[in-house]
Formats: structure tokens, C-alpha cells, sequence
């Protein structure tokens, strides 16, 4: 059983989530403290939005992925 | 019918010059190098006009254009570098690479301060836009090298390992000052945005 996260460390984790895919342990513990925590399913659903957003507004190849779908 | 096309083309696409040139300057640091990039980038999209799906927007275009005209000067760079140029200097602050900023916004145990409310999700192209425009001065907003590497990541879409060799920076630098960038335009949208 890991360590708990911090809101913090959710923060560095979905930044990470970027530019690397986590690792299980990694999923597993941003899912366990975010389901336990309203202020991060609000900052998550935040960076949801943010994150779509920028890649549309850029056009980059994640947004051309999204509208594949 | 294309000479019309071409002109309204050229019409709308210089109402994107200042964005464009803004993201030209970040990447390429030289006033002329981006007034040529943003002067080519319009040029080649009046030219290609027709090739124009208004499928995709406008400014999309624009930025495709643009990123590839980066790309190709970034790999001249590179490539006359090694023979004869020293390697820029490091220009980094010394509070570059430290996460304090966003330190208040956490309290001791690193649990956020405060409950984040729900942004209103755009949804109509008109909804899309007004976000972009937040977004856009929100972007604007960011320090120079922070931009910098953000853009080369989401944009210019490079590997983390080419755009550390870029910045003569380290991977742990970078992962810093994406964090940065992101963290800064979360909190950028949640003042600036509506809520839902």
C-alpha cells in the first residue's frame, strides 16, 4: 500500500500524465485520492477542459485524435 | 473566383499576424527571423488558398503553416551550430526551475486551499472562441522561457529528451517548467473564465 498523495502531488501527476504514460501504481493512487477529495475532482475536471482546449486551440495531433473519434 | 478566395483569405488570415508573431518570437528569440516566419506563414496561405478545407479553422492553418516553418529553421539551426556557432548561453533566472509559486495555492500538507468550481465547458464554436481568447491572454502572460518550452511540447509537439537538448536544459528542469506553464494557465482560466 502506497503513501497517500498530496493535492499537490495529483497536480505533478497530471502534468506528468502529458508526457509520459503512468505507471499502474501511479493511476491507481491519483484515482484513489481524487475520488476522495472534491477539491481535486474540481481542479481535475479544470485541467479536463484546459488541456482539450489548448490542444484545439493549437491544433496539435491530439486534437486531430479527439475529432477522429 | 480564386483571386476573390485568395483575398478574402489574406483578409481574414492578417487579423492573426500579432498571434502569429508572438509564437514565431518565443520560439525562434530574433525579431527578424519571426517578422520573416509570420510574413511567410501568411504568404503561403494565401497562396494555397485553395487548398483551404474550412473544415479546420482558420488560425489551425495558420499555426500548421507556421510550425512547420519553425521546425525547418530549428533543424538549420541545429545543423550549422555544430560547425561553427558556440551553443547559446544559459539564460535562466534563478528562480526558473523552483515550484514555489504555486506553493500558496496548497497549504502545508499540499491540500489544495480552496474548492475549485466548474468552468462552463465550451461547447458552441462561439463558446470555443471566447475561450481561446482567455487562453491566448493567458498564454501571453507566461515568461518567456516557460512559453517557450510549453509551446515546443504542445505545439511544435517534440520529445521531452529534443526539447532539453534545445534548451540545454535537464529533464527534471523541464518537467518544471511544464508543470509551471500548466499550473499558471489553470489558475489564469479559473480567474478569467466563467463558471458554470
Amino acid at each position: 500500500m502506497a503513501d497517500p498523495l498530496s493535492c499537490k502531488e495529483t497536480t505533478w501527476l497530471v502534468s506528468e500524465a502529458r508526457e509520459r504514460a503512468l505507471s499502474s501504481e501511479e493511476r491507481q493512487n491519483l484515482a484513489e485520492h481524487i475520488a476522495t477529495c472534491t477539491f481535486c475532482q474540481g481542479a481535475s475536471r479544470q485541467f479536463e477542459v484546459l488541456f482539450k482546449e489548448i490542444d484545439n486551440y493549437l491544433g496539435n495531433s491530439r486534437s486531430e485524435k479527439a475529432a477522429q473519434k | 473566383m480564386d483571386a476573390q478566395l485568395r483575398k478574402s483569405i489574406a483578409e481574414e488570415a492578417a487579423e492573426y499576424r500579432p498571434m502569429l508573431y508572438r509564437m514565431a518570437l518565443i520560439q525562434l528569440k530574433n525579431a527578424d527571423a519571426a517578422e520573416d516566419a509570420t510574413q511567410e506563414t501568411l504568404l503561403a496561405a494565401v497562396e494555397k488558398a485553395v487548398t483551404f478545407e474550412a473544415r479546420s479553422s482558420l488560425r489551425t492553418w495558420l499555426f500548421a503553416i507556421l510550425r512547420f516553418k519553425i521546425l525547418d529553421i530549428m533543424r538549420d539551426q541545429s545543423k550549422s551550430r555544430k560547425f561553427n556557432s558556440p551553443l547559446p548561453t544559459d539564460d535562466r533566472g534563478i528562480d526558473d526551475y523552483e515550484t514555489g509559486a504555486f506553493d500558496v495555492l496548497f497549504d502545508t500538507n499540499g491540500c489544495w486551499l480552496d474548492a475549485k468550481d466548474p468552468w462552463t465547458n465550451p461547447q458552441t464554436v462561439a463558446e470555443q472562441e471566447a475561450f481561446f481568447k482567455v487562453l491566448e491572454a493567458c498564454m501571453t502572460r507566461l515568461p518567456a522561457r516557460t512559453s517557450r518550452a510549453f509551446l515546443m511540447r504542445e505545439w511544435l509537439e517534440l520529445e521531452p529528451s529534443e526539447i532539453c537538448a534545445k534548451l540545454g536544459i535537464s529533464h527534471g528542469n523541464l518537467r518544471i517548467l511544464l508543470y509551471r506553464a500548466r499550473m499558471q494557465l489553470r489558475l489564469c482560466l479559473d480567474l478569467n473564465w466563467e463558471r458554470t
